[in-house]
């Protein structure tokens, strides 16, 4: 799940302070599960706005919306019919809605409310915690289902760093496991110890640049 | 009985297939006004590497279609349909009306033949019936319309059958297969029944990812195609 | 369900949108042939053993089906009622396949926009974990 958190009151109040009509719209996709930017948060952010902005004499006329899902124009007719109402929209999608908002209204300013931090599970209700960088080259078979880009404080692909103290945690943070030393306990666990003597080579980080893909399964429907 | 008669092959035949004929067109024009072309945008050449166009279905793409999930029933319902529309068309018996009435006719199918695909015909919709019935699942979706619907289709060629066989009074036995063959035209465009335009519209038409054609259509009532 | 409005729901409102949208959603509801076809393209009607509350035709016949009998005369109840059908049992992920071709999350998502627009929707924060 993509998992994004408000951007501070003050930095959303600025980038909507000057326009006349606002559009608020929220996600019933991520930002909905991780309790960011579905339908109560978008209500809440209106109000917050308001406000906010009442004490400086200013007033805000911002409504309220709901897509199921901003990343697939599929979702988008009902926001089609409305968006020439609006001189500014707020997304509270994560980076990935907002931009798809942006590029089918480029005439329309669209601003995110959300910071989309990274991709997590739920711990429990309303705490998310990183799993995955979406590096594209994914190492997990290995390393027992533990991520060396996510966990590992210095992203080593190779085994610990020397670094690891007495209880096991990270010589960088004593909070955190160091990720090796629980890559290894798991592995050992398993009987898949050989794992761990493999050597990775330099990682390529093609996670950098815009990366798009097709299904193999889809790609005959696009040869004409 | 022969005015009756006169009045179900005359005039009340041709107000059915008038009606049949116009409700298609109908509702085919209403499929067009609420759909639009949406212009088709490929991805690159580079996503899609070397790939050699196939000229049928992948395996894959069999096994999970309709065919690989449901394969007796796709095999029943695709024989039950295409002897459905194909025996009223090449009938012996309504090819001679339409040389009487319009002069000319179509290619017939032999006696034997028509009996065998009024039997499947009739067959397919006792399975149906009873599909209806006994799958939980579809009864749990069923109501009186579906089977009120099913007796609509079964009505001509049950007395269609009859009438040949010469079971009962041969004479209502005609009127009723007439007059139930003019009730399932008129049915046709207005109920569900119009599946049968739809099916090839949709699917061939349509853009979403089970459409058997290029599917360059969308809907678009509100005309706000992008 | 703190956030949630109680006030009674706006018929008039929901009522329009429903016939706003009656060419593409009530006429093409009404091209379904009830063959159940569609259910086993649909990942949670087999994860739950054959359940036809997860059926897809199932679900957009029970709620907008059932909106559009009733024109949109109904209570918080109802719509609350049918938010299992339309939020728990269904991901949106637009994999049912219907042999007439009928676009079912299209429906699903249209009544999903009935819902919100009176302030029913999953807490996400009450145990309503769906997506």
């Amino acid at each position: 799940m993509i998992i994004a958190e408000r951007k501070p009151l003050e930095e959303i109040k600025d980038m909507v302070k000057g326009y006349k009509k606002v559009l608020n719209v929220g996600c019933g996709g991520c930002t909905s599960i991780c309790l960011a930017g579905g339908q109560k948060e978008v209500n809440t952010l209106n109000a917050d706005l308001k406000k906010d902005l009442s004490s400086e004499n200013i007033v805000l006329d911002i409504d309220a919306f709901v897509i199921e899902r901003q990343c697939n124009y599929d979702f988008f007719e009902a926001l089609d019919e409305m968006i020439a109402n609006y001189d500014a929209v707020i997304s509270m999608a994560c980076g990935v809605g907002v931009q798809f908002v942006a590029e089918r209204y480029p005439e329309t300013p669209v601003f995110p409310a959300l910071n989309t931090v990274f991709c997590g599970a739920d711990r429990d209700i309303g705490w998310f915690e990183e799993s995955c960088r979406t590096c594209g080259e994914c190492v997990l078979a290995e390393t027992a289902g533990i991520c060396p880009v996510t966990r590992c404080a210095k992203g080593l692909f190779n085994g610990p760093c020397g670094g690891t103290r007495l209880d096991g945690t990270c010589e960088v943070d004593k909070d955190t496991p160091c990720a090796w030393y629980e890559i290894h306990k798991r592995l050992q666990a398993q009987g898949r110890l050989e794992n761990i003597i493999k050597i990775k080579p330099p990682r390529q980080w093609e996670n950098q640049t815009r990366r798009s893909l097709v299904q193999e399964d889809y790609k005959q429907r696009y040869i004409s | 009985m022969n005015e009756i008669y006169g009045l179900v092959r005359g005039p009340l035949a041709l107000a059915a297939i008038v009606v049949f004929v116009a409700g298609l067109i109908f509702q085919a024009r209403r499929f067009f006004s609420l759909t639009s072309e949406k212009p088709i945008v490929l991805p690159p050449a580079s996503l899609l590497g070397k790939i050699e166009p196939r000229s049928g279905p992948s395996l894959d793409a069999i096994n999970n279609s309709m065919l690989g999930v449901h394969p007796f029933l796709t095999v029943i319902t695709t024989i039950f349909h295409v002897c459905l529309i194909m025996l009223p068309i090449f009938l012996l018996a309504h090819n001679v009306l339409l040389y009487e009435s319009f002069g000319f006719s179509l290619f017939v199918f032999p006696e034997l033949v028509a009996n065998i695909i009024t039997v499947i015909v009739i067959l397919g919709g006792v399975f149906f019936f009873l599909r209806r019935i006994f799958v939980y699942r579809v009864r749990a979706i069923t109501t009186l319309y579906d089977y009120i619907i099913l007796l609509i289709v079964a009505a001509p060629f049950l007395t269609g059958y009859m009438a040949t066989r010469q079971w009962f009074d041969y004479d209502t036995m005609l009127i009723l297969h007439i007059l139930s063959g003019e009730v399932m035209l008129v049915a046709i465009p207005f109920t569900k029944l119009k599946h049968g335009l739809l099916f090839f519209l949709y699917r061939y038409l349509m853009r979403y990812e089970h459409s058997l054609g290029s599917g360059t259509r969308v809907w678009s009532y509100s005309k706000s195609v992008k | 369900m703190a956030d949630q409005e109680k006030k009674p729901v706006d018929t008039a409102a929901i009522a329009g949108m429903l016939k706003k949208k009656e060419p593409e959603m009530k006429r093409i509801l009404n091209y379904c042939v009830h063959c159940s076809i569609c259910a086993e393209s649909c990942f949670l009607y087999m994860a739950h053993n054959g359940d036809p509350q997860y059926m897809p035709s199932f679900k957009v016949i029970n709620s907008l089906g059932k909106l559009y009998k009733k024109k949109g005369n109904v209570d918080r109840e109802f719509l609350e009622g049918i938010k299992g059908l339309v939020w728990g049992n269904c991901a949106l992920c637009h994999r049912c396949y219907c042999p007439i071709g009928i676009d079912i999350p299209r429906m699903i998502d249209f009544t999903r926009s009935i819902c919100r627009s009176e302030g029913v929707y999953p807490e996400q924060d009450g145990g309503e974990s769906w997506l």
